[in-house]
């Protein structure tokens, strides 16, 4: 660069350097504040104390609440309701407490009737009989 | 359209910018923006006005120039407070020229959607800085000279493609050396030097009675 240009650069940069101390006293403020709240922002690295454990309490309660969910069905399919789920296949208010209505029972039921007879019939206790 | 990436195949390139070089240390000895600042307050103390008059540069709207300075801040502190002082320099620039570079896409964008929209008045980017000079012990002649200085040295920046105007004021008017601005322009040294080369020869051409 030769003399002609240095001169311009150093022109140029020292009237940026005006300009900027030239910077009207409403925006000098804002800049200030603007400071004063970048540097009260914690590093990124560092959290809120508590979001470990508030991570740790969502998390378990995300398990216990996927064991409630997997844990309902299985307690619906044990074998003592098997015969009033499968006589109330479509009829989802009736009463588990009441025998089938005839027309939605599964036909299977009536082929093994005498079966299922003889079975309440032995249901009981023994000391009972 | 101007390549990002331009090597540095000009012969003036390099003589431009060893000069700049030597330019950098009378000019930055007695300036402290080079001096590695003792705290991150001391720092952005120093480049926050000159932040902002590169961002009210390249985005010719206030607001978001304080917007971008801002946010500049804000990442410098959450991110790289515990870098050693003398890397804040780039990063602060790198991190405030992304963000510049951001705004203008937004900015381009909306005013495409205006345009569909019918509107097509879309005038951010015409206003020209404001000029309030707070009393430095020069005449009101000098300083309304500076000021006109300025405004034309602006205009002509503005002038320039994206990355010449970008090479040009962290080069020569924030001073950082050809590795820091290739960092922040996120460019090889070559097409730093390249870029200023262009720009320093068009800055002549519009600027004939500076010299």
């Amino acid at each position: 660069m030769n003399p002609p240009d240095t001169r311009f650069a150093q022109r140029a940069r020292e009237l940026y350097r005006a300009a900027a101390h030239r910077v009207d006293p409403l925006t000098s403020a804002q800049l200030r504040a603007a400071r004063i709240r970048a540097l009260a922002t914690p590093p990124a690295g560092e959290q809120w104390p508590g979001t470990r454990w508030l991570v740790s309490g969502g998390a378990f309660a995300a398990v216990a609440f996927a064991a409630v969910m997997l844990w309902q069905p299985l307690m619906q399919l044990t074998p003592h309701s098997t015969l009033a789920i499968s006589g109330t296949v479509g009829n989802g208010d009736a009463d588990p407490e009441l025998p089938p209505d005839a027309d939605q029972a599964d036909p299977a039921l009536y082929q093994n009737l005498d079966f299922y007879g003889w079975l309440a019939a032995n249901d009981r206790p023994i000391g009972n009989r | 359209m101007e390549s990002d990436d331009v090597p540095s195949t000009d012969p003036d390139a390099n003589a431009v910018n060893a000069a700049a070089d030597t330019l950098a240390a009378p000019l930055f000895g007695a300036a402290p923006a080079r001096v590695a600042p003792a705290t991150l307050d001391t720092f952005l103390t120093q480049v926050e006005r000159r932040a902002f008059r590169l961002a009210e540069l390249q985005l010719r709207h206030r607001e978001d120039a304080m917007d971008a300075v801002q946010d500049a801040m804000l990442r410098l502190v959450k991110h790289y407070r515990d870098k050693p002082a003398a890397e804040w320099p780039p990063l602060f620039w790198g991190i405030l020229r992304r963000r510049i570079v951001d705004l203008q896409r937004r900015r381009k964008v909306r005013s495409i959607v205006v345009g569909w929209l019918g509107g097509g008045q879309d005038r951010d980017g015409e206003d020209l800085p404001t000029w309030e000079p707070v009393d430095q012990g020069q005449g009101p002649l000098d300083r309304l000279h500076d000021a006109q200085s300025w405004a034309d040295l602006t205009t002509a920046l503005r002038q320039l493609p994206r990355r010449q105007r970008e090479a040009f004021m962290l080069r020569m008017l924030e001073g950082l050396d050809v590795a820091e601005t290739a960092r922040v322009m996120a460019c090889s040294e070559g097409s730093v030097k390249t870029h200023l080369s262009r720009a320093m020869r068009h800055l002549r051409a519009q600027l004939e009675d500076w010299r």
